[in-house]
């Protein structure tokens, strides 16, 4: 208990202070909900969730978040295992290339990535979404798997050799089950990263049957010509899995996010 | 990377080496690991690098992304960079927007996370209502905050029933306070995350020290001050970094809400690029804002990484 409070008094008011403090973060979600059912009331729901297609947006989030989290995931084990226990010549020259690759702001991959996506034909399909938003999440996780496999302790992979183990049997029964903690925390930063992109598939996926839940509030101004209630109804519906995922996993969620900043 | 953890990955590295006279350690470090780290190289360092080359290139042409015709015209865009007023405009909104962003979280977050830990009622709800800003992507937030803040919007209403209706204006539409509405919107979305760190960080600190400060007559604010502050450093600095990096990445919010307006307000360098590229097609200007928009990053890392290295060994 850091805040010493003693008098029934002092803590109502600390109580107070909290509550003020608090309500301008709940504000917005409000206005947001209440929005949402202004004028035709669940009726604008039924609005958005009869637009054809409407699912396609949720189920294309999904195939991406799925496909940059399986990708980061695996390069990520691979190289954490390979940086922190293996034998590499100029290892830190490696390293530190992936980590220059940290501060990228995704901005500017969009032209070279255009161009080569179309060039390659890859352009409105996935695959141009996928690769770039994975490449850019590897580095900070595989930073962060290094971290933790590098607090493994040394003897237990020698043990391993000594029984027979090659390095490949050494990843499967040690590194894979053990690195279940730091696993978590990487697939919850890249799956909100992955799901909350906006940039990308603004740029890459023009097709309407390709396009993202983060592009749906621009296509319902188009669809509902800047009928504000059912934009909103369709960011609470979007918003909807984001919150009750956040709900159930909640010390998972802060956990991961926040690996973001414990470097 | 914390201190303990650099100095572990360069014990590892010298002892991996086998140095003269000193025998390896087993065997652990004779398996060959460049194959275990080429997947990860070929894809976040290929394709990276691959587009920072590309981007290179394209930053020395005259070029609107589409004909075949592309004029070689050297540095000639950086030259026009250098005197862009809305070049400049862009720099000075992340530098507010960053100083501003992270002065009011670290604020917020230490404030919540003290009055989290001086177990207050609803604590539990208090925090998921302000963590769960930090989930919701700011694409799908974007229409709800162009709509409070509208002329006709909730905050105006809320304003005039607390009896603060002169203060009502269109707050989105004019170029004075768009910028600043820009920054509710990001301080909205991120002081969960600081929040969230700073109770951690509190949670380390070791609570005799607390204790002993009190019986020696130490009040709140002294302890807030003396002992908590300076305890939670390493995870400031660390937001610090993270903040920075963020403001330069800046698109979604200022592209979403006043699409860098009104008459570039809430100009960013990510939103400059965007709209000079796609909307303008002058490629090789939005490529030549690209690569210093990267080297800004670089060196900012660079510089604050070494600053907070610095004063950890002065401490």
């Amino acid at each position: 208990m850091l805040f010493e409070v003693r008098s029934r008094w002092s803590k109502v008011a600390l109580q107070i202070i909290a509550t003020l403090l608090v309500l301008p973060f709940l504000f917005p979600l409000i206005v947001m909900v209440q929005g949402s059912f202004a004028g035709a009331g669940w009726g604008n729901y039924a609005d958005v969730l009869g637009v054809p297609g409407f699912f396609r947006f949720f189920l294309n989030s999904a195939i991406i978040a799925a496909g940059v989290i399986v990708l980061v995931y695996a390069v990520t084990m691979l190289a954490a295992y390979g940086f922190s226990k293996l034998h590499i010549r100029f290892r830190e020259v490696y390293f530190w290339m992936l980590l220059a690759c940290l501060t990228l702001p995704e901005v500017v991959l969009l032209t070279p990535l255009f161009t080569t996506t179309q060039a390659v034909g890859l352009f409105d399909t996935y695959w141009a979404v996928i690769l770039p938003l994975a490449a850019l999440q590897v580095p900070f996780a595989v930073l962060l798997t290094r971290n933790f496999i590098n607090g493994l302790p040394d003897e237990m992979f020698e043990a391993a050799r000594v029984d027979g183990a090659n390095s490949f049997r050494g990843f499967v029964y040690l590194v894979l089950p053990l690195t279940r903690p730091i696993a978590a925390a990487v697939l919850i930063f890249t799956l909100i990263g992955a799901w909350n992109a906006y940039l990308m598939p603004l740029v890459f996926l023009q097709s309407q049957d390709m396009q993202t839940i983060t592009l749906v509030p621009q296509f319902f101004i188009g669809e509902f010509s800047n009928d504000q209630t059912k934009i909103l109804a369709s960011a609470v519906l979007t918003a909807i899995p984001e919150v009750v995922a956040y709900l159930c996993l909640q010390r998972l969620f802060e956990r991961g996010l926040s690996a973001g900043a414990i470097k | 990377m914390t201190s303990t953890e650099r100095v572990r990955s360069t014990t590892t590295f010298a002892s991996g080496g086998g140095q003269n006279g000193r025998p390896r350690r087993g065997l652990r470090l004779t398996a060959p690991g460049l194959p275990w780290i080429l997947p990860a190289l070929i894809l976040s360092v290929g394709l990276i690098y691959y587009c920072i080359g590309y981007t290179g290139f394209l930053s020395t042409l005259n070029w609107d992304g589409a004909s075949p015709e592309r004029e070689s015209v050297g540095l000639r865009n950086y030259s026009s960079i250098a005197v862009d007023p809305v070049f400049w405009k862009a720099i000075t909104h992340t530098v507010v927007f960053f100083i501003v962003t992270f002065a009011v979280q670290t604020i917020l977050g230490l404030v919540f996370a003290t009055l989290m830990h001086s177990k207050i009622k609803l604590g539990v709800i208090y925090k998921v209502i302000v963590f769960v800003p930090v989930v919701l992507a700011p694409a799908i937030m974007a229409p709800v905050f162009r709509q409070l803040f509208a002329a006709n919007g909730q905050f105006n209403w809320v304003l005039e029933h607390l009896g603060l209706g002169a203060l009502a204006q269109p707050w989105i539409g004019q170029e004075s306070t768009a910028l600043p509405v820009i920054m509710v919107i990001t301080i909205w979305q991120w002081t969960g995350l600081t929040f969230v760190l700073y109770y951690a960080a509190m949670s380390q600190i070791d609570q005799s020290l607390i204790e002993a400060a009190r019986i020696d007559g130490a009040g709140n604010l002294r302890v807030l001050a003396s002992i908590i502050w300076p305890g939670v450093r390493g995870t400031t600095v660390a937001l610090g970094i993270l903040g920075a990096i963020g403001a330069l990445k800046t698109f979604d919010v200022p592209w979403l809400v006043t699409i860098a307006g009104p008459n570039n307000a809430t100009q960013f360098l990510g939103t400059y690029i965007y709209q000079m590229t796609i909307q303008r097609a002058h490629v090789g200007y939005g490529a030549a804002l690209s690569i210093i928009l990267l080297v800004v990053a670089l060196v900012m890392a660079i510089v604050l990484q070494a600053a907070a290295r610095e004063r950890k060994e002065v401490r």
